[in-house]
């Protein structure tokens, strides 16, 4: 047992739901209590449903277990008559599942038209990712049917999901380029798929699997099924954008489904005439110049934390200060992936926040690319951060399109670094003159500087606890140094933006030295000595 | 007496939160608190997303996380977590809440928590669990596990408790009105700190603020001997006007509040001139509905149905009188209220987080009913907002083009979608 805040994945039944809501006539039908039906809202709200999501709590109340009593067949027959679905899902949750009872007996009694399955998701075992790539996985391997190729090129899109992270712009971008090239796109599941498009895989000459969560394992099986190929890479970044249009002509020529060459680039391109896109110059501009240097720390899922550091570092130049995923059970893929990307020492695989919090706090990069939970953990230590892997908050299901993948997303990301960070020449003129107008009200900093140092304290208190459990950081982070006053009126002058970082590197200077007193002459030093 | 009044009961296939997020504002009411919830990843899950908690860098709730290996024991160790409490976060009590895993598990939570208990730091059985309750229902269990720890008070100090967490501008603004009326009080439940929690004895008498309290008040009148008022719920200007005058009685004051009444009404006449004749559907799970649903009846509005998950004869007694003649369901089942709702068309239906939207996609103008959970509503300065809460969602959708509601603004949002065909080819 642990104490826990926030999680970085959902649950099993969340995942399950993930798949019946990007189904067509597929429907989940949660057998647990009602206070289970909280994953119903996710949907609603994140994703701004304009119909109900496909999922339906079967209560199971107190009152219920005393009794024996099971609805599921009443509200299986009830979900039959409103939706008329193809197939119900049905799964216990983490309380009914120590019930033991026989849901397939239950189920069976409905007495129902449609496929009903009752899927094993034990809650204790799997989370939202690998049970919604289980049983997506298995619904191919139960309704995929062996048939003819297509007469003309085709290919699967398999991993898009409800609830996953900008899904549906990546599917534009991808049809884009598939369109470019003229190849017809077959199926796209788990998105938008009914059980007869999943009976329809084995038609299509290739799979594209760009998701490591969702999506690879199913095109495994399908290549060793129906012998059908899969382009498993995600094309996030120009270069692998590239190196993901080379590799689907080879395959599918090899495959015989086509005979020509890649077209222009320019094909690639919005208007059809430009660019595909705008990266390669933009990161040779001037501007970019003060990005030399920014280092950056990705934390996310297992494709987007691969694909954003190689980005960062191949396409903008930036120095990884450290990288890392969630996803433990994908770790060892994502460390293979970044090596020569990530020192050893400095790659993190952890399903606790304050972990990873722990570890922007200490490297206090220029840019975070995380979860919602960095995103918290960046502005408690003032540092930058864009999201870039689920778990979401509401503000990052935004309208426009913003793929990750593509050239189209390569645009995207490279925009959101950017105004994520501060920049350019302005940046210049601000740190050398330091008042552009821009302070903060003296008191409200006062009140900020307070409201810090309590945190700062109780930070403290709380790394001191974690160390007595055997994992003692190094002393350096303990002991605090104080401020005097004449140092901290000299910090004041540093512009605000950066006046956090400087009072790190400045504190860590003095510690390291075991200075315990932060004079002017101190800062003086430290500036010289490290450039803070 | 009055006839009593008939509602259905159906079978309960309505969407809703867990119990459990009563811990979204109880932490924040209760300063020196903390909420452990014995229970599973979904307890976590649950409480990150229902409530937008995630904004809250450093809450004072947290969930003991049952892993698989701890589900063979019915007496699980919480002696370190508890320490760990202890240490980060420095709370006057904690209290300790079930959820569904454990209870199945049959873990014997009172005597864990005496267990864990020291005279410097309680730790409190709160029941919670989903299995049981639902939405707001958990802040009975919360009071009720503080009711040991209000000191008794003597037979001839008749003081009023209000009894329900408001926050403190509300609080405030109950005391100030308290006082010029004359009546004496002696505090809150909840009080904003746990020692602050006021003395309750056979003279006190009790003035329910929140309507999903009673199993609070009936221990309150049980073990204590305490006067519960039974009034209405202090929403609107025909609400607050009964309170005030009843709870005014209870301490042998007469006032006639009939012209401040009046002076509300007019207040919100734009309101009430837009919900008169209005058709309203409450198909929500806040256990507020008896009293919204009585206000807007009051204002002039046609309430076609009220459903709230659990209805008390005794606790409710007097709102009921006033519903008589609204068809009031209790654990309803939307399957049958999306049919009525098809069928009958109402001009305003109050859900939920889950439902609204997908209303709204069927044409309906709907409205998160749990938004009236976290607005100001009570009393006579929450007059206003509670009537704008109504009347703004019918005016923003009238005021949008019409265009909008043509189901092509909707293609290719949702996947699962019928009628969201993406062409393959």
């Amino acid at each position: 047992m642990r104490l826990a805040y926030w999680m970085y994945q959902g649950t099993a039944h969340h995942g399950i739901g993930r798949i019946a809501n990007s189904m067509r006539k597929v429907h989940a039908v949660y057998h647990a209590p009602q206070g289970d039906d909280y994953v119903t809202t996710i949907f609603s709200m994140l994703e701004r449903s304009s119909q109900f999501p496909a999922m339906t709590t079967s209560v199971v109340s107190g009152n219920d277990l005393s009794t024996g009593n099971i609805r599921l067949p009443e509200t299986l027959r009830q979900v039959e008559a409103r939706v008329n679905p193809d197939l119900i899902v049905v799964v216990a949750s983490c309380s009914t599942t120590l019930l033991q009872e026989n849901l397939e007996i239950a189920a069976q009694s409905a007495n129902l038209a449609c496929d009903v399955l009752v899927y094993d998701a034990n809650p204790y075992r799997m989370q939202e990712v690998g049970a919604a790539d289980r049983l997506f996985t298995d619904l191919i391997k139960t309704y995929a049917t062996p048939q003819p190729r297509t007469p003309y090129p085709s290919v699967n899109i398999l991993g898009p999901a409800s609830l996953g992270f900008h899904v549906k712009h990546d599917l534009t971008s991808l049809r884009r380029m598939l369109k470019a090239l003229g190849i017809v796109v077959n199926v796209v599941a788990p998105w938008g798929a009914s059980v007869d498009d999943l009976r329809r895989l084995p038609a299509a000459w290739l799979n594209i699997a760009p998701y490591r969560e969702l999506g690879a394992r199913a095109a495994d099986y399908l290549e060793a099924q129906f012998g059908m190929p899969a382009l498993r890479d995600a094309p996030i970044g120009v270069q692998p954008t590239l190196r993901w249009l080379d590799t689907l002509v080879s395959q599918l020529r090899q495959a015989g489904a086509i005979t020509m060459t890649l077209p222009p680039l320019t094909d690639f391109s919005l208007d059809g005439m430009s660019a595909p896109s705008a990266v390669p110059w933009f990161a040779r501009t001037c501007d970019m110049d003060s990005f030399a240097g920014k280092s950056a720390f990705v934390f996310g899922d297992a494709t987007h934390t691969v694909g954003i550091t190689k980005f960062l570092a191949d396409e903008l130049g930036m120095p990884i200060a450290g990288a890392g995923t969630y996803l433990l059970e994908e770790a060892p893929w994502v460390r293979e992936q970044l090596q020569g990307y990530v020192a050893a020492d400095q790659f993190l695989a952890s399903e606790e926040f304050q972990v990873v919090e722990k570890r922007i706090g200490a490297l206090r990069p220029e840019l975070v690319c995380g979860t919602q939970m960095e995103r918290h953990s960046a502005r408690k230590h003032d540092l930058n951060c864009m999201v870039i892997a689920p778990p979401t908050h509401i503000e990052n299901h935004l309208l426009a399109y913003r793929p990750m993948l593509g050239f189209d997303g390569a645009d995207t990301i490279a925009d959101e670094v950017y105004t994520t960070c501060t920049l350019g020449m302005e940046k210049h003129l601000i740190d050398l003159f330091g008042d552009a107008g821009l302070e903060h009200g003296g008191e409200q900093e006062t009140e900020d500087r307070r409201q810090k140092t309590e945190d700062r304290r109780q930070e403290l208190e709380a790394s001191q606890l974690v160390g007595e459990g055997g994992n003692t950081p190094p002393a350096s982070h303990l002991t605090s140094p104080v401020w005097s006053t004449d140092a901290e009126t000299m910090l004041k002058k540093v512009p605000f933006f950066v006046r956090g970082r400087v009072r790190g590197n400045i504190e860590r200077y003095a510690s390291e030295r075991g200075i315990a007193e932060i004079s002017a002459e101190v800062m003086l030093a430290a500036k010289e000595e490290i450039g803070a | 007496m009055a006839p009593k009044v008939q509602f259905i009961r159906e079978d309960g296939l309505y969407h809703s939160f867990c119990g459990l997020v009563s811990v979204g504002w109880l932490y924040q009411k209760i300063k020196d608190s903390f909420f452990l919830i014995l229970g599973t990843h979904t307890c976590a899950h649950l409480l990150q997303n229902t409530l937008g908690v995630m904004i809250f860098a450093r809450p004072r709730f947290a969930v003991s996380l049952l892993e698989e290996a701890d589900l063979s024991s019915s007496a699980p160790s919480l002696e370190s977590q508890i320490a760990e409490i202890r240490a980060e976060h420095k709370p006057s009590v904690i209290f300790l809440l079930s959820s569904c895993t454990p209870e199945v598990m049959k873990v014997e939570f009172e005597g864990l928590a005496h267990s864990l208990s020291t005279p410097e730091l309680p730790v409190l059985f709160v029941p919670a669990s989903g299995l049981d309750y639902t939405f707001a229902q958990s802040e009975d269990s919360v009071l009720q596990a503080l009711i040991p720890f209000c000191p008794v008070a003597p037979p001839e100090d008749k003081r009023l408790v209000f009894l329900g967490s408001v926050n403190d501008a509300i609080a405030e603004d109950f005391a100030l009105e308290a006082a010029r009326l004359g009546i004496p009080v002696a505090g809150f439940l909840p009080a904003a700190h746990f020692h602050e929690l006021p003395p309750i004895g056979p003279g006190t008498i009790i003035a329910p603020l929140q309507p999903y309290l009673a199993k609070t008040a009936t221990q309150l009148r049980n073990e204590r001997d305490a006067t519960i008022v039974t009034t209405l719920f202090p929403f609107g200007p025909d609400g607050t006007r009964r309170f005030w005058e009843d709870v005014a009685l209870a301490f042998d004051i007469k006032v006639d509040l009939s012209e401040r009444e009046a002076a509300a009404w007019q207040r919100i006449s734009e309101h009430t001139a837009l919900l008169r004749g209005k058709k309203i559907f409450f198909a929500s799970d806040i256990l507020m509905e008896l009293p919204l649903a009585r206000f807007l009846r009051n204002a002039g509005a046609e309430v076609l149905e009220c459903s709230t998950p659990y209805i008390n004869r005794r606790f409710h007694a007097a709102e009921l009188e006033q519903l008589n003649g609204i068809r009031l369901v209790e654990q309803a089942n939307f399957d049958r209220q999306l049919r009525d709702i098809a069928e009958q068309q109402p001009d305003l239906v109050i859900s939920n987080m889950i439902t609204s939207n997908p209303l709204i996609g069927r044409g309906i103008v709907a409205k998160w009913g749990t938004e009236f959970c976290f607005m100001p509503v009570h009393g006579w300065s929450g007059v206003n907002t509670l009537a704008q809460m109504f009347t703004r969602a019918l005016r923003r959708h009238a005021r949008l083009d019409p265009l909008g509601s043509d189901a092509i603004w909707t293609a290719g949002l949702m996947p699962s979608a019928s009628g969201d065909v993406i062409p393959l080819r």
